[in-house]
């Protein structure tokens, strides 16, 4: 520990109860599926939002600890969807409609042969490499210019939201050989196991809960890093990290690949899980949810927004069976009461709590509340 | 007037041999003669061919009804067929009173009382294929002569489409009396077009020449069948007039391909405009992120849509399960047209108002953190679009164009709709109001001082709150202009406003935030760019993303936008 000074060491404290949560997902939850007491949809919508909580880590990454909001983590999210759909598409095999060895829309569209682009998806370590490669590069290419230029706050999400529109109306075009506006479906196998089954969806269930615990653990060690350090430095006054010799772009642009590869993994695990990806999953709404529930849970820690992403979720769920019509008006009121009332998140209330026990009496905070300590977040 | 009675002397002369004492007759005593010549149809044919060029309104009444069956032959007193049309109510027996075809008196018999004859018995004056064509070439050739310029243009759009050779001189004795300017293009164009046809290898040269003068955009497929055949023929000469006519056709497509994309480009830049200049005010000069402009619009739209229901019937809504009608003034005509002119203002109002409860309600606790207000009136914009959900429902509804924006002028084949005319002046008049009221007015004075330096303006006296409250206000209402506008040119649905969100917050970035005429020329540009892109590739969706993606690398080289507001703070 050289830099000890510096960097807190991780309290042994945190690291049980992210192991004991961990085990609870990982082996817990997948065992009393298994037993009958937790039903097979139940174990199936954890899944989905145990990949949402992967892409609000994602946006978090960005928005909580480089102060980068960008509105195109949905673009990375289904990126990495898209990779997996069509890994998922050639394992349809001739039990398609139209029992051809190619996914039925290209039937459709009157390909004879499969288009060169899709042969090597048969094999699941190639659609892996690529869910990878595709994200990462176009967030290396969008973040290089981005960042070269200088582009940050608010323009930077206008950029953002920009090039995650002109990539759902390229995917919505049907000459771009991606399923068109319906996107990928009809699934049946993954690996050789049938992806309708319970066992399959336990499984999958337990190999995204040991990715999310492992990029929680990761993520962990880097923001306590000296390079977390940076990263948030970066945040709070980027000049002057610039001035202190520190390249800054090559940060942000490191950064933005990371959080597009987090993306990415939660969208190629979130497919096999729903059964169906298209264009709709990379609007800016999406974009804009995801930082809704990274908000929720609380900005600039990183359980706050797997406690976001599920909470929300959980809610949407419920509402739109209960209150269809009302559900928008309730994500709605809940963007603006979170960014007026609750800046710290569901994570910061018992410490704006603890604050105001102190503070009563006393005059109420400035305008802008300091921005939650990760040192704090163990609480 | 004596050009006119030429024309009509020469084409009698032309296509009739009857004796000159027949000119004196009028049409309805001809066609009387011609119904009752029931044996010799070519004779039938000659009397309604000297009936050319004759302008008298009887003439087509009176064709259509021999054509349709109504006029019938009573045998009269010498054995001779009599024409009549029946007329009067049938009595008892179904009779009706038979009025003499030339005279139009009752036919009467020799005792003096009027024939009477029920349409069931009597026998109808037949036509054949013959003398249905003279009908039609007849009242082709009496509509080239109509007084309105507007019928001559459709008579002669309509004959020079049959491309009849036959016809050829009477199209050119029309072209020497024409003298409407746009009808006797229309003349040249149906001549050239004509000669094509023609057996006649110099008729067709000088067809192939006059096309290559008037080039009309009609004539490619026709010049293109010249050219194959004279190539099959091998004549040179007509492959080279033809090549040449060809040529100039295409080179005028481009012409009025260019500046169609032009004015397409400049219409599209202005629709950018009037959808950003409210996004300009509230994010250039504000600093505020308002996501929710994109529902203000929409606000707007809708505000016009209750106005013209007002106007009209009235309408019906059930927001939250309840039952609202609202009666309307059942107005129609030019007063109901006039609903646009009212809903301009009132969606101004509308949207200004539902801005200053925006403002006071989440924004001005924002001012400072711009992310944080782009994501709060991001949740206003959901909650908006839900309540539009609930009240208007969720399908498109319906808004009418008034008639005076939904015609277009033709100038040299290039086509300016009014409606797009209509939204450059649009743009035109909001910016100089904007411009006006930010340069001209006290109160432009304190938003400009306001947003320079907005502490130094609270130190000298400026209520700066107020100041927001009434430029958000204003940025608002000018996006519940840009709403009533665009219900007029695409659909009214709850997310109107996500439509137009992107481009907005695009043309506000590239023209440089706080600027107006970069706001101005980055619309312009995006537009003329997005309509030149889409002409080329053919693909509206292609040319965004291009679009798009040169906005992007755009930035790369004017990171700041085309204009940049000079500041010294080094975190601006």
């Amino acid at each position: 520990m050289t830099h000890s000074l510096l960097v807190r060491p991780i309290a042994k404290r945190e690291w049980t109860i992210t192991a004991v949560v961990a085990f609870f997902f990982i082996v817990v939850l997948p065992l009393l599926n298994l037993g009958g007491l937790v039903s097979d949809f139940t174990i199936n919508l954890w899944g989905k939002y145990l990949c949402y909580a992967l892409l609000a880590i994602s946006v978090d990454l960005l928005w909580g600890y480089t102060g980068l909001l960008s509105l195109g983590q949905a673009l990375f999210f289904s990126l990495g969807g898209y990779m997996m759909g069509m890994y998922l598409m050639r394992m349809i095999g001739t039990l398609g409609q139209y029992k051809k060895d190619m996914p039925d829309f290209l039937v459709f569209l009157g390909w004879e042969r499969l288009p060169t682009f899709w042969t090597p998806f048969s094999s699941f370590s190639f659609a892996m490499i690529m869910m990878l490669v595709i994200p990462g590069v176009v967030a290396y290419i969008f973040g290089w210019l981005a960042f070269r230029s200088r582009v940050k706050g608010v323009y930077f999400s206008i950029l953002t939201q920009a090039l995650t529109y002109g990539a759902s109306l390229m995917f919505f075009r049907n000459d771009m050989l991606m399923g068109g506006n319906n996107g990928f479906t009809d699934f049946r196998f993954i690996l050789g196991f049938d992806i309708r089954s319970p066992g399959t969806k336990r499984g999958l269930f337990i190999v995204t809960a040991v990715v999310l615990t492992a990029v929680y653990v990761g993520l962990r060690c880097l923001t306590r890093s000296r390079f977390g350090l940076v990263q948030q430095a970066v945040r709070d006054s980027e000049n002057r990290v610039l001035f202190s010799g520190y390249s800054s772009p090559n940060f942000k642009l490191f950064i933005f690949v990371l959080s597009a590869l987090i993306g990415s993994i939660g969208g190629a695990l979130y497919v096999p899980q729903v059964g169906i990806i298209n264009p709709s999953e990379m609007t800016t709404e999406k974009s804009l949810e995801a930082v809704v529930w990274t908000a929720v849970g609380g900005r600039g820690t990183l359980i706050g927004p797997i406690v976001g992403a599920i909470s929300v979720n959980a809610l949407k769920s419920w509402a739109t069976r209960a209150y269809p019509d009302l559900w928008l008006i309730i994500l709605g009121g809940m963007f603006i009461i979170v960014v007026l009332f609750l800046p710290k998140g569901i994570v910061g209330v018992p410490g704006m709590i603890r604050d105001w026990l102190k503070k009563r009496g006393r005059q109420t905070e400035p305008d802008l509340p300091p921005l939650q300590k990760p040192e704090e977040e163990a609480a | 007037m004596k050009k006119a009675w030429l024309f009509c002397l020469l084409a009698t002369l032309l296509s009739s041999s009857l004796s000159s004492a027949q000119e004196a007759k009028s049409a309805r005593a001809i066609i009387a003669e011609a119904v009752v010549l029931t044996e010799d149809s070519d004779a039938q044919v000659k009397l309604i061919n000297s009936l050319t060029g004759m302008s008298d309104p009887d003439l087509e009444p009176l064709l259509d009804a021999w054509k349709g069956g109504s006029i019938y032959l009573v045998e009269g007193a010498d054995d001779k067929y009599i024409a009549v049309t029946l007329a009067g109510d049938p009595d008892a027996t179904k009779k009706e009173t038979a009025l003499r075809l030339d005279t139009k008196e009752p036919l009467k018999d020799a005792q003096g009382a009027v024939i009477r004859v029920s349409p069931a018995r009597a026998e109808i004056a037949e036509t054949d294929s013959s003398i249905r064509r003279a009908m039609k070439s007849l009242l082709d050739l009496s509509k080239l002569t109509a007084p309105e310029a507007k019928d001559r243009m459709l008579a002669i759009t309509q004959m020079g489409m049959e491309r009849d050779v036959a016809k050829l001189p009477i199209l050119e004795q029309r072209l020497q009396v024409e003298t409407d300017s746009s009808v006797k293009r229309a003349v040249q164009e149906a001549i050239a077009l004509t000669q094509l046809r023609s057996p006649d290898k110099a008729v067709r040269l000088a067809g192939c020449t006059a096309l290559a003068d008037i080039h009309p955009l009609s004539a490619k497929d026709s010049l293109e069948s010249v050219v194959k055949e004279a190539e099959k023929a091998g004549d040179k000469e007509l492959l080279a007039a033809a090549k040449k006519a060809l040529a100039a056709v295409e080179s005028h497509r481009t012409t009025v391909n260019f500046f169609g994309t032009l004015f397409r480009g400049l219409s599209l830049g202005s629709v950018l405009l009037v959808v950003a200049i409210g996004l300009a005010i509230t994010f250039g000069l504000m600093g505020v992120i308002n996501m929710a402009h994109g529902e203000l619009i929409a606000v707007g739209a809708y505000t016009t849509y209750v106005v013209q229901c007002l106007f009209a019937e009235g309408l019906a809504l059930s927001p939250f399960g309840m039952k609202v009608s609202l009666p309307g003034m059942h107005s129609t005509g030019w007063l109901y047209e006039m609903y646009f002119v009212i809903a301009l203002p009132m969606a101004f109002i509308m949207a200004a108002l539902v801005g200053l409860a925006l403002e006071r309600g989440v924004i001005r606790f924002l001012y400072r953190r711009p992310l944080e207000s782009l994501l709060a009136t991001w949740g206003v914009s959901l909650v908006l679009q839900q309540l539009f959900r609930l009240v208007f429902g969720s399908n498109n509804v319906q808004v009418n164009s008034p008639s005076w924006l939904s015609d277009n002028w033709t100038v040299n084949d290039i086509v300016f709709g009014w409606n797009r005319v209509f939204v450059i002046g649009f743009a035109v008049l909001i910016i100089f109001g904007t411009w006006a009221l930010l340069s001209k007015t006290p109160l432009g004075l304190l938003i400009r001082a306001v947003m320079q330096n907005r502490n130094m303006a609270a130190c000298l006296g400026v209520r700066t709150e107020r100041v927001n409250m009434m430029t958000f206000g204003f940025g608002s209402g000018l996006a519940g202009l840009a709403g009533a506008f665009l219900s007029q040119i695409g659909n009214v649905g709850p997310s109107l406003g996500q439509n137009y969100i992107v481009d907005a917050f695009m043309t506000v970035v590239v023209g440089g935030v706080g600027s107006l005429v970069g706001t101005v020329a980055s619309a312009i540009g995006i537009g003329v760019v997005d309509q030149s892109l889409q002409q080329i590739l053919g693909n509206p969706v292609l040319g965004k993303i291009l679009v798009l993606g040169a906005i992007i690398l755009f930035l790369q080289w004017r990171p700041a936008g085309l204009f940049v507001t000079k500041t010294r703070s080094l975190e601006s």
